[in-house]
């Protein structure tokens, strides 16, 4: 075959640049690390992600010193949780996977971006140095209403950031010389023991506690105030653990017609529905 | 005496007159969506419901890259094959059922788009054009892509058969080029094929129609991976043909080497397929190491487009330097920059070369991260399919619509100022894209711009990349027009003769000058072959292992429910939460 000498050496340049370019890619593969999405995570049936130990409560969880795993689920046209908050200055490995149709999970302007297929687990372990705030968007077109499907990932400070949580169960309202009884749970989600202070503002009157919450673990305290020296009224309390506060109102009755009875109840979920926007409290007010 | 296709192959220029005109009715609705979606997007102009714009990206996507590219593709390899065998098909009753099958497929693909715009009838396919499943259209839609598809096998028949009746009349003569590139490009096609053929008749049809329950995702997406990338050569090659076939001539010279003509397209058979995966770096599923054999495969698929970019180079400077052009650079000046169809095979060479670039990034298997699914990619899309291919198309029509009539070319001078036109459209708006890209901007979304951030521009802003896309959207689209208004006025332009002769010199270097074991089809199919099951049976097997032939449980998903009881849903799902 005859091959002109200027197409000769045109060939060659070009598998010498064909070659440059897969060394270039492999350069970051093996020499930078940057792995692709793969098969390492078993299949996972949609209709079962419900009672999945992982996905069942999407949220990020603490595995290692600086190391978190995070759980997501997309779904047409959420995202769950819609906002991921995790610290600077650490390692973390999404999970992701769908409940219906194909959808992606894309963190702007990174290169944090896979496509979540149903049935398949997407991972994806991303160093965060710096604090800063993403958007999450789903770039694979999912139904009409695919561009309404938007997140939020938070990599706060270090030091600002936690996984407490912090629930009150109090009484709502008490007899006149009895007391006011205020249960205080505090969980810690995170792998250090947290050491921090419990304080009731209630009143004048400010009641505090030193407690020593173990990882994964929740401490309770029990606060207990003389509704007498508080008098006949409506008073606003507020219990407060680091950056997370709940509040309500107690009211100080002379006489209340049914005493025991279904009052406990109404409590507990009084105490439940702060539960959660506590949660969420936390996260912004930096 | 005038001496057009057309006096000498009349009944045959009627047919590829007709593929023409079905390809440019496609191109005109498909630049009209076009205009809406950069409109849309941008929120320059939001004529649509944003559920709505899917209906037009899939038709978008369907009529440009399925319809307009196939049909022009046929008529421009019935001229290639006619031409240089200089004879008919054996019979035409068989080459008018061929296109009568992809008209049929058309119109009910066609139709089950557009119903998505009424809620009169209960049909819809808002599935954009690669229908990935749990998504689910219309029975119809698929239907009709697969009566469109085997329309184009038998067409491929058709070449074949012609071929061998010619080879009967000529027995031990090389396969003249237009034809071997014509074969090579069908044999590409009917190996890559099968994959959509599979994917929709076993899989996705019978789940759409509700014979089978439940589809494997992530097996259906491969098989059209398997697919979606030999396709993007399948709207190439005819360009290239033309690049190779018709530049040189317009260019006042010759084809610089025939030999290399055919190593690129046989080239293109065996590394056209064994590449899809690259579509799916970021899929979960799929081990890292099938990717990465993907990519090399890719960026050694670089290959022939290297060549070709030599091949095409090199007959331009002959042609120049024939027509007395002189000096290193000198001789771009001698060549025809006044012939539109010079003008814009030239442009969209240039713009494809730029692509090629950005589809390295693409290929980049870790680099792909950055820029996935994000509009970075129809800037790609655009540059390399809306641009190499369709402005080649555009180009190619000024000389070949002239002798597929009989008739002079009408308003040559706004012809030169269409594909101009084009060009300067398409920079701005890719431009825009692949920037927009960068930032991460997501593609196939009615609404980019987001409650919940806002992106990061380094230089500029998002309402400057949006006034470009808008405004090269719309450049784009007044070009088309002008090209199809001069299609038209030619059409009709009855009492004139075309200037140009239609003969096509020989090549510098001939057929003689390779071996004949380029002409030995049977190989090039066998080691094609043997590449495709290298790089996808165990890939196939273990998505089929981990996931099932008919996957998991996961219901359909139809998108032909009204927008309204999705929004109901969506907001229930919510509150659930
Ligand atoms: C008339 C000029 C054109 C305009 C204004 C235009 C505009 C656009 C825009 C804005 C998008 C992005 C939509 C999105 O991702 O949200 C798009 C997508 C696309 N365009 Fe065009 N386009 C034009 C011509 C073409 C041509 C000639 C072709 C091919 C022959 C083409 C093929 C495509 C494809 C394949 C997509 C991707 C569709 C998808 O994501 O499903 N376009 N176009
Ligand atoms: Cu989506
Ligand atoms: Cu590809």
């Amino acid at each position: 075959m005859k091959i002109h000498t200027y197409e000769k050496l045109w060939l060659v340049a070009s598998l010498v640049l064909i070659v440059g370019f897969i060394a270039t890619i492999t350069y970051g593969s093996v020499a930078l690390g940057i792995t692709m999405v793969g098969d390492e995570e078993p299949t996972i049936e949609p209709d079962e992600i419900s009672d999945d130990e992982r996905f069942g409560e999407p949220r990020v969880e603490q595995v290692g010193e600086n190391e978190y795993e995070a759980y997501v689920i997309a779904q047409t046209f959420i995202f769950q949780p819609e906002t991921i908050e995790v610290p600077a200055d650490s390692e973390v490995t999404f999970y992701v996977t769908s409940r219906d149709v194909i959808h992606s999970f894309s963190v702007v302007g990174t290169n944090t971006n896979t496509m979540v297929i149903p049935g398949e687990i997407s991972t994806l372990t991303v160093e965060f140095d710096e604090p800063d705030e993403y958007g999450i968007v789903c770039n694979e077109y999912c139904g009409d209403f695919h561009h309404t499907m938007e997140g939020q990932l938070h990599v706060v400070p270090e030091d600002e950031f936690d996984m407490t949580e912090l629930a009150v169960e109090a009484d709502d309202e008490v007899e006149i010389d009895d007391d006011a009884t205020f249960e205080v749970a505090v969980e810690n989600r995170q792998l250090e023991a947290l050491e921090t202070t419990v304080a009731l503002e209630i009143g004048d009157e400010t009641l505090e506690e030193d407690v020593t919450v173990d990882s994964q673990m929740t401490e309770e305290t029990t606060f207990t105030v003389d509704s007498a020296d508080l008098g006949e009224g409506d008073h606003d309390w507020t219990v407060t653990v680091d950056d997370y506060e709940e509040s309500g109102t107690l009211t100080v009755a002379e006489d209340l017609e049914d005493e025991d009875g279904n009052e406990d109840g109404d409590e507990g979920d009084g105490g439940d529905d702060g539960d959660n926007e506590t949660d969420e409290e936390g996260d912004t007010d930096e | 005496m005038s001496n057009t296709f057309v006096d000498a192959y009349p009944k045959q220029a009627r047919i590829i007159r007709q593929a023409f005109l079905t390809s440019f009715i496609a191109l005109a609705i498909g630049a009209f969506f076009g205009l809406i979606q950069a409109l849309h997007r941008t929120n320059i102009l939001r004529a649509i419901e944003s559920p709505t714009y899917y209906t037009v990206l899939t038709g978008h996507g369907v009529f440009l890259v399925i319809t307009f590219t196939i049909f022009f593709l046929v008529g421009v390899y019935q001229w290639a094959v006619t031409e240089s065998l200089e004879r008919g098909p054996v019979d035409m009753r068989f080459t008018w059922g061929w296109y009568g099958l992809m008209l049929t497929g058309t119109m009910l693909a066609a139709f089950a788009i557009l119903a998505g715009f009424t809620d009169a009838i209960d049909v819809s396919a808002d599935v954009l054009f690669t229908f990935y499943a749990p998504l689910q259209g219309h029975p119809i839609f698929y239907i009709g892509l697969v009566v469109f598809v085997v329309g184009t096998w038998l067409a491929g028949a058709d070449w074949f058969r012609t071929w061998l009746a010619w080879k009967g009349e000529n027995p031990g003569k090389r396969i003249p080029l237009p034809t071997f590139m014509v074969l090579t490009t069908m044999i590409m096609w009917y190996i890559s094929s099968i994959g959509v053929a599979v994917a929709i008749l076993a899989f996705i049809l019978p789940w759409s129609i509700g014979i089978v329950e439940s589809i494997n995702p992530t097996l259906t997406r491969t098989l059209f991976w398997y697919f979606g990338h030999p396709v993007v050569y399948f709207w190439l090659l005819p360009a290239y043909l033309m690049w190779y076939i018709l530049l040189p001539k317009l260019s006042g010279g010759r084809l610089f080497s025939d030999p290399l003509a055919r190593v690129v397209f046989i080239l293109f058979i065996l590394l056209s397929t064994p590449v899809g995966i690259h579509h799916q770096y970021l899929d979960p599923g799929i081990a890292e190491g099938f990717k990465y054999i993907a990519m090399t495969n890719t960026m050694f698929l670089l290959l022939p487009s290297l060549l070709t970019a030599f091949t095409v180079v090199a007959s331009m400077e002959h042609g120049a330097r024939q027509r007395g052009g002189k000096g290193y650079f000198g001789w771009l000046k001698a060549l025809p920059w006044r012939e539109p169809a010079f003008t814009g095979m030239a442009l969209a060479g240039m713009v494809f070369a730029f692509g090629g670039f950005t589809g390295i990034v693409n290929a980049g298997m870790n680099i792909n991260y950055l820029v996935h699914n994000s509009l970075w990619v129809p800037g790609h899309i655009h540059t390399q399919v809306g641009t190499a291919v369709a402005l080649t198309f555009m180009a190619g029509s000024y000389w070949l619509i002239p002798q597929l009539t009989g008739n002079r070319l009408v308003g040559r001078g706004i012809a030169l100022f269409q594909v101009v036109l084009w060009f300067v459209g398409i920079v701005i708006m890719t431009n825009a894209m692949y920037r927009g890209g960068l930032i991460g901007m997501p593609r196939r979304t009615a609404e980019p711009e987001y409650e919940g951030f806002n992106y990061e521009v380094a230089a500029g802003s998002v309402g400057e990349l949006n006034a470009q896309v808008a405004l090269g959207g719309t450049l784009l689209f007044v070009s088309t027009m002008i090209f199809l208004a001069l299609m038209i006025l030619t059409l009709f332009n009855g009492e004139s003769e075309p200037i140009d002769n239609r003969t096509i010199p020989a090549p510098l270097s001939g057929p003689e000058d390779s071996p004949p074991v380029l002409d030995n089809l049977k190989l090039w199919v066998a080691i094609a072959a043997v590449l495709v099951v290298l790089a996808y049976v165990i890939p196939l097997a273990s998505i089929v292992s981990r996931g099932g032939l008919f996957g998991p449980d996961i219901g359909p998903f139809p998108v032909f429910v009204e927008p309204v009881s999705l929004l109901i849903e969506t907001v229930l799902v919510s509150i659930g939460w």
